[in-house]
């Protein structure tokens, strides 16, 4: 597993990512991830907080067309985010707060997706899966944030 | 030209803004106008983001004096500690300004004149203070009657963030909630306003736009103890410059959808029409990620 993660950091692509010192390289993955997160926990916040009973004169047909939206975002960070921890691989791998931000995306995702199947139908009212939503995205945040002070306390 | 000419300008900003939006307050009082009311409003709001540009080039303008002979330190420091003090009421008056353009209550409008008339005050100490760095003949009593003995907010600020190392992360967790609430209304209202979010009523997605200034709110304080703790880390960074002047631009676009509940209901009406509506939409998105691009830039292009 280590080599494995170690032959990665050193491939081509992420020594390529890391070390070109190139605007289009590190930077503009780095700030593609962040415009990709901000559109998927942006809207998917204020969907929760449309669940929660703010503006609750929105009707949720209306957000679904948002969805589209929603994927793309994730798309984008998900693939700008599998291009940044191969250009860290190693360091990325032993990070406590990398894993917790990891679950916590993967909660907040299936949560999204249940509340597009049950809740847009109009099975269930969605508060708890709302509230359940927005701490997700906090913690996952928080991880993702804190990331390089955990990295540099474990090391 | 550089940031300290740009301060020269900019500092004029909130004195004459102020002079209007309580000019058309009182006016509005006397004739009970409901446009000069909004008009008043709408100049509060405006300053608000304006002064945020005015009080960080004058860090940049400091940065360029500090070594300059004839220039009293003493006079520049109680210059920057005044323009916080007045800084601070002028966004709580950006923001009530703007709530009462979103949805108006009686209450608002005395708020206001009153707010705005303790930062007037304030804002003219400031400014008074401010001319004598380098106007020293209407200096009162030489530059040491100006050593800072009010409270200097900006000074705890800074502090608070030196002394404590978990401040700068927790801003940065709390600049990123900021910012995905921010992008998300931004999104959202003007994807409605474009026409790709359809079936809902203008005036009810404008309901989420508090969540979006909130987000600009809480961007607002943390962005300035990272500014207040390193200063010269950021007004030496061209990217910061523009990033700050592209979010000034960015939070006027949020006053836009206040203006408006319902579709147009003249053709005439160029202020509210689809063409029109739709050009500010997508401004406000696009100048919305490009502070994002310039934020997450700015350890890389901006600094020499």
């Amino acid at each position: 597993m280590e080599s494995a993660l170690a032959q990665l950091e050193q491939s081509g692509l992420a020594v390529w990512i890391r070390e070109s010192g190139v605007l289009y390289g590190y930077p503009l993955i780095l700030f593609l991830h962040t415009l990709g997160l901000s559109t998927v926990v942006g809207i998917s916040s204020a969907i929760d907080l449309r669940l929660l009973g703010f503006a609750s004169s929105i009707p949720l047909a209306s957000l679904e067309k948002t969805f589209g939206l929603v994927w793309a975002g994730l798309a984008l960070t998900a693939a700008t985010g599998v291009l940044l921890f191969i250009a860290d691989a190693t360091k990325h791998a032993s990070n406590p707060a990398f894993y917790v931000k990891l679950l916590f995306v993967a909660l907040a995702v299936v949560t999204l997706a249940s509340v597009r199947r049950r809740v847009f139908r109009g099975q269930q009212r969605g508060t708890l899966a709302a509230a359940a939503s927005l701490a997700s995205w906090f913690v996952a945040l928080s991880a993702g944030r804190l990331m390089a002070y955990v990295s540099e306390f474990v090391s | 030209m550089n940031l300290a000419h740009l301060h020269l300008l900019l500092n004029h900003v909130p004195t004459v803004g102020y002079g209007f939006g309580i000019a058309f307050c009182v006016a509005a009082l006397l004739r009970n106008s409901e446009d000069l009311k909004r008009a008043s409003f709408v100049v509060f709001f405006a300053v608000a983001l304006a002064a945020i540009p005015a009080y960080l080039t004058g860090n940049a303008a400091h940065f360029v004096l500090q070594n300059e002979a004839g220039i009293s330190q003493e006079v520049i420091a109680a210059h920057q500690n005044a323009a916080m003090l007045a800084l601070i009421p002028m966004e709580i008056t950006g923001l009530v300004a703007w709530m009462a353009l979103w949805r108006f209550r009686a209450w608002t409008v005395p708020a206001v004149l009153a707010l705005s008339t303790v930062t007037f005050a304030l804002m003219a100490r400031a400014a008074t203070i401010g001319g004598q760095v380098r106007h020293p003949e209407i200096m009162a009593a030489g530059g040491s009657a100006y050593a800072p003995t009010w409270p200097s907010p900006a000074a705890v600020g800074a502090q608070f963030v030196l002394d404590n190392p978990w401040v700068w992360p927790i801003c940065e967790v709390f600049h990123f909630v900021g910012l995905c609430l921010l992008f998300g209304v931004v999104l959202l209202v003007n994807l409605r306003m474009l026409g790709v979010v359809d079936g809902v009523p203008l005036a009810d997605v404008n309901r989420l736009l508090p969540w979006g200034i909130a987000g600009l709110g809480i961007n607002i304080v943390t962005g300035f103890l990272f500014f207040l703790a390193s200063p010269d880390q950021y007004t030496q960074n061209a990217a910061f410059a523009w990033k700050i002047g592209l979010m000034s631009l960015g939070g006027l676009t949020l006053l836009y959808p206040t203006m408006f509940d319902e579709e147009p209901a003249s053709a005439g009406d160029v202020m509210h029409a689809p063409g029109t509506r739709k050009t500010i939409a997508a401004a406000s998105i696009a100048i919305w990620i490009g502070v994002i691009f310039l934020g997450r830039f700015l350890p890389y292009i901006g600094s020499e």
